[in-house]
């Protein structure tokens, strides 16, 4: 039966590829394009990951890697790591970088390296010389080798010195590669290398100064990492570090890349599905097309089975070129992205074919094309003989059976399955099959509802207003369609610009209410006084803000080791390293507030307490009463929650988790950190006094920061609208099929108007309205569909402020309005030159 | 909207000139002559048959007359309009109010109604009561019950005299029908000729019918014969 139906799908082809399936231009640029994005995040994020795992003990910069905060490793653990290893120790610190005979500072990330540094892999110095050559005293002085973004602010170049703490350097040369640089955290200047030696000369490093070190091992050959992480958990169970293998190498960059390959997948899936709904139309006018032919094959005794199968043949041969175009593009991809993201991914992309990543998005190409195709194909399957005989083959009215319901649910639930089982974030896939299957069945409403008002408006007077009303509704018109794909694509604009606009004016609301101009961190408790002095002799500074500080890690919550706890995953972060912690005898003034319990009185004395943020509580199910145990520095100490603090983190102020009362950290060693808000233009001068009387401290300008922030953001703002714009495209396939399948019914409509006394005025007019009626129909629901997504977002996922921007709803709804008449007319242009008397003649 | 030519005092004007009328059109295997050198005038009021074997030029004869297709050579006078010359849409705007036409493939617009489809030249010449007016004009044509029934709904009968009702609405000089019985059984097809007899009658409309069908021919008062793009018999009956 497969290969008489074969050999019948093949008599069909011999016709003419061309000329048949004409419509089906749109199926495969539908098909194409969403396997195409699939397919490329798939194989980028595979090269990214192989890239990883090739250099990743270059990224970790060893077998393993120990990192302590504050403190170096003892001299015992030390000597049981060097029995074991190479061992190579690092300490990373930041500081103000300044430039010798001139007043200009900056922040800068400082690593200090011993000389086995790196143990693996090669640290780049433009020009070749190596780092040890390049960091050799010369003529008494220390060198440093510098990374070059940013550096330029202090006008440096290789040969100039720069001073640090209290030591100066001459820059010895260029960093062109730095092997271990998966950014820890935020990257607040350019990286500096210097010696372990010249760091000391520096005096930097004070108790508590925010400083971590590195410990670095390799491990001979025969021995496994996994056994010495064991033999070290054993040998020092209380020990403070944070434990890294080169699977860990980088687990910041493997969420991130995580995160962005499902989300880019969902999008895809997005942009495949919408094109899903162009796949159907074009089926379904193919199909119809081809109603004598069933019907003759049927009435020469072809069974439905047969009919039903040489159709779908020919329909998944076509579905496999577009597949297999999508898949070209996506095979492709990682070796043309990986000029363009070396200078962004610590990482190099492996080159390659990735067949897991292109097997999935022919999986999801194939499925979407079932699943949009088969409820056409069934419907031809039950094309009548008898249709041959009837002059209206339209009345013949073909419903699906419930045995074809039943296998197309089978078929979607499959493709609902593929999503969430390829997906390493189950939850977020399951969310994405709900929303999709939410927006698709409100969106087919939608266009019902538009079908509907249309239908029963009342009459228009002006001839072009009424047929341009009753195309909306008439047999055969594009309307659900386009409210369909074009809508859910116009949502997801709508969405992304409205989240990105609230982002941006809380942003721009923090810096111009509430904004400190400075940051001063590692404020020695000795330099409180002069610090607070020289703050006052700029009159034109606000009061300075201060608090100590010093690092703990939570070890217990509520007598459970958080070693042996699995806290929500937007919650890890509690408990996953040293956390900032503080003490005061009053409440914070401003970015949070006590909701739960009483804040301590100001003269408290008594067992240790702690206030603690609410939201971080009731994701561990702690409240008042419940005891806390940290790790500070080596002592443990445990605190009572008195009271639950609601943290507003978006503000730019000191907001701390844990707030402990006092009388019980005064005496460990600490820093402080204090905010000062100054007039702009008094910027340069306060950071030059301070950085040239307190050399240790670093001053971090909040309006640089800001200004990263708002980078990033627009980077991301940049690829979620170019993102946006692959499930529009989608939308605009499936505008232009929908039109195109219509095309030969509006050629003759129009020629039977022309002759009915119609000017071709009034044809374009009626189009016109007709294609703005329907983009602003969509646009509308779109918006609010939108709006809707957005406001969600922002409010229950990113917990800010909801502000309703109709700038964002007036672009989109333009853009949709003109897409749609733009396209439409396009589409319908024939149908104005054609002449009257070939049609009529040859009909 | 676009007012529609005003027609002039014709009454003593033939309703249909044509002189030296030739038409040629292009095809691949080259240039085609279809009509070559007409010469004919039909009053107001009269009731004509075309006929002539197939190819003969009948259909472009009539789309010349009806401003479908542009005449290559001659003269085409039609209710007082010149309508050599013409663009597109001068000539639909010729059409509204002065020609009908009925096709045998009956040419309805396949996704509007019934009433829609009658309504719609009125539409664009403007009347105030267009859907009153195509109502009537159905009902008249016996199909008031099947005004919301898009044409895939109603028997190839029922779209003829769908189609005839939009003719006739406008109220037009002249009515051109191509075998407007092609596509019909017998019964049918009579019933339809009686209905076009019977409203160009009642309306003063100067019919000018395409037939193949001898019995048809003889009904009218005059009988043009067509060959190779030619007249070739002129006969009127008493």
């Amino acid at each position: 039966m497969i290969a008489l139906a074969w050999r019948l799908a093949r008599r069909e082809l011999r016709g003419g590829i061309r000329s048949r399936f004409r419509g089906f231009r749109i199926f495969l640029a539908c098909l194409a394009l969403g396997t195409a994005a699939i397919a490329a995040v798939g194989s980028l994020s595979a090269a990214i990951e192989t890239g990883l795992g090739t250099e990743a003990r270059a990224l970790l910069g060893g077998d393993v890697e120990l990192r302590i905060h504050h403190r170096p490793a003892s001299d015992e653990q030390r000597n049981w790591l060097a029995e074991r290893g190479d061992l190579s120790e690092i300490i990373e610190v930041r500081a103000m970088a300044r430039r010798v005979g001139g007043g200009k500072q900056r922040l800068v990330e400082l690593k200090a390296v011993d000389e086995l540094y790196p143990l693996v892999g090669r640290l780049e110095i433009r020009g070749g010389q190596t780092l040890s050559e390049a960091l050799a005293p010369l003529a008494g002085t220390d060198r440093a080798v510098v990374a070059e973004s940013r550096l330029e602010k202090l006008e440096l170049s290789v040969g100039d010195r720069l001073a640090l703490g209290d030591a100066e350097f001459r820059i010895a040369g260029i960093i062109a590669r730095e092997p271990d640089r998966v950014t820890r955290g935020i990257q607040l200047g350019p990286r500096v290398i210097i010696t372990r030696a010249g760091l000391d000369r520096t005096a930097l490093l004070k108790p508590g100064s925010l400083s971590q070190y590195l410990y670095r091992i390799v491990l001979p050959a025969d021995a496994g990492t996994a056994p010495f992480i064991e033999a070290l958990g054993e040998a020092f169970p209380d020990a403070a570090w944070r434990v890294r293998d080169p699977a860990r190498a980088a687990p910041g960059l493997i969420r991130f890349v995580d995160r962005l390959t499902l989300f880019l997948t969902l999008v895809g899936l997005s942009a495949l599905l919408i094109g899903g709904v162009g796949v159907g139309n074009a089926v379904h006018a193919f199909l119809t097309q081809r109603r004598p032919t069933i019907a003759t094959l049927k009435c020469l005794g072809a069974p439905a089975g047969l009919v039903l199968r040489v159709y779908l043949l020919q329909v998944m041969g076509l579905a496999v070129i577009g597949v297999a175009g999508g898949l070209i593009v996506g095979a492709a991809s990682p070796l043309i992205a990986a000029p363009l993201l070396s200078d962004l991914l610590p990482v190099s992309l492996t080159a390659g074919v990735y067949p897991g990543p292109l097997l999935l998005a022919a999986g999801f190409g194939i499925l979407t094309t079932l699943v949009f195709s088969l409820g056409p194909l069934m419907l031809a399957r039950d094309v009548p003989a008898a249709a041959l005989f009837r002059q209206t083959v339209a009345g013949t009215r073909l419903k699906l059976r419930w045995l074809d319901m039943g296998g197309l649910a089978a078929l979607t639930l499959s493709l609902m399955l593929l999503t969430v089982l390829s997906a390493r974030d189950k939850p977020l896939a399951i969310w994405f099959v709900a929303g999709a299957s939410v927006a698709f069945l409100a969106f087919r409403l939608a266009g019902a509802l538009v079908m509907w008002l249309s239908r029963t408006a009342p009459r228009a007077k002006r001839p072009r207003l009424r047929l341009a009303i009753a195309n909306l509704h008439r047999p055969g018109t594009p309307t659900p369609s386009v409210v369909l794909s074009l809508g859910l694509g116009i949502t997801v604009l709508v969405a992304i610009m409205m989240i990105e606009r609230n982002l941006g004016n809380r942003i721009q609301e923090a810096v111009t209410e509430e904004a400190p101009s400075f940051f001063f961190i590692d404020i020695q408790p000795d330099q409180v006084e002069p610090f607070e002095a020289l703050a006052a002799s700029f009159p034109e500074a606000g009061p300075v803000q201060r608090v100590p500080m010093l690092r703990a890690r939570i070890t217990a919550i509520a007598g459970v080791s958080t070693a042996d706890m699995t806290p929500p995953p937007h919650f890890a972060w509690v408990t996953r390293g040293d956390r900032g912690i503080t003490w005061s005898a009053t409440p914070p003034r401003r970015g949070s507030k006590v909701v739960e319990g009483e804040w301590w009185p100001a003269d408290y004395s008594g067992r240790p307490l702690i206030s603690f943020d609410k939201a971080a509580a009731d994701a561990f199910g702690v409240g008042i009463g419940d005891i806390m145990t940290f790790n500070i520095l080596g002592r443990e100490i445990s605190a009572e929650i008195g009271n639950l603090r609601e943290i507003d983190w978006a503000t730019l102020g000191m907001n701390f988790m844990v707030i402990f009362s006092p009388g019980v950290l005064e005496g460990a060693p600490q820093i402080n950190v204090a905010t000062l808000r100054i007039p702009r233009d008094r910027e340069l001068a306060l950071e030059t006094a301070v950085t040239e009387a307190f050399p240790n401290v670093s001053a971090i300008r909040v309006r640089e920061i800001l200004a990263d922030v708002t980078r990033i953001m627009t980077s991301i703002d940049t690829a979620m609208k170019a993102i946006a714009a692959i499930a529009i495209v989608a939308g605009i396939l499936v505008l232009s099929g929908a039109i195109a399948a219509g095309r030969r019914q509006r050629i003759y409509d129009a020629v039977i108007l022309k002759t009915l006394g119609a000017t071709r005025a009034d044809v374009l007019g009626a189009y016109l309205i007709e294609f703005a009626l329907l983009g602003l129909a969509t646009a509308g629901i779109a918006a609010a569909a939108g709006s809707l997504a957005a406001w969600a977002v922002t409010t229950h996922l990113m917990h800010l402020d909801w502000t309703f921007t109709p700038a964002a709803m007036v672009w989109t709804t333009a853009i949709c309005v003109l897409a749609t008449m733009g396209f439409g007319v396009l589409g319908a242009w024939r149908a104005l030159g054609q002449k009257a008397a070939p049609l009529l003649r040859n009909d | 909207m676009q007012t529609p030519v005003t027609t002039p005092n014709a009454t003593s004007l033939p309703i249909v000139e044509l002189a030296g009328l030739e038409l040629t059109l292009s095809s691949g295997a080259g240039k085609v002559h279809i009509l070559r050198g007409i010469d004919v005038e039909i009053g107001a009021g009269e009731q004509v048959a075309l006929v002539g074997a197939s190819g003969a030029g009948k259909s472009s004869m009539m789309m010349v007359i009806g401003g479908l297709e542009n005449a290559t050579q001659g003269e085409v006078r039609v209710a007082g309009h010149d309508l050599t010359g013409m663009n597109e849409d001068e000539l639909a705007l010729f059409r509204r109010g002065n020609v009908g036409i009925v096709f045998q493939s009956f040419h309805l617009v396949p996704t509007m109604t019934a009433l829609e489809n009658v309504a719609v030249p009125l539409e664009f010449a403007g009347h105030a009561d267009a859907f009153g007016l195509a109502q009537k004009e159905l009902e008249a044509v016996g199909l008031g019950h099947r005004l919301e029934h898009y044409p895939g709904q109603l028997s190839g009968g029922e779209q003829q005299r769908v189609a005839l009702a939009r003719a006739f609405v406008t109220e037009p000089r002249l009515l051109l029908a191509d075998e407007p019985t092609g596509n019909l059984d017998g019964d049918t097809g009579q019933q339809i000729i009686e209905l076009i007899f019977r409203l160009s009658q009642e309306k003063g409309t100067t019919l000018l019918l395409i037939t193949h069908d001898p019995a048809l021919a003889s009904r009218c008062a005059r009988e043009l014969r067509i060959a190779d793009g030619r007249i070739v018999g002129d006969e009127t009956r008493r």
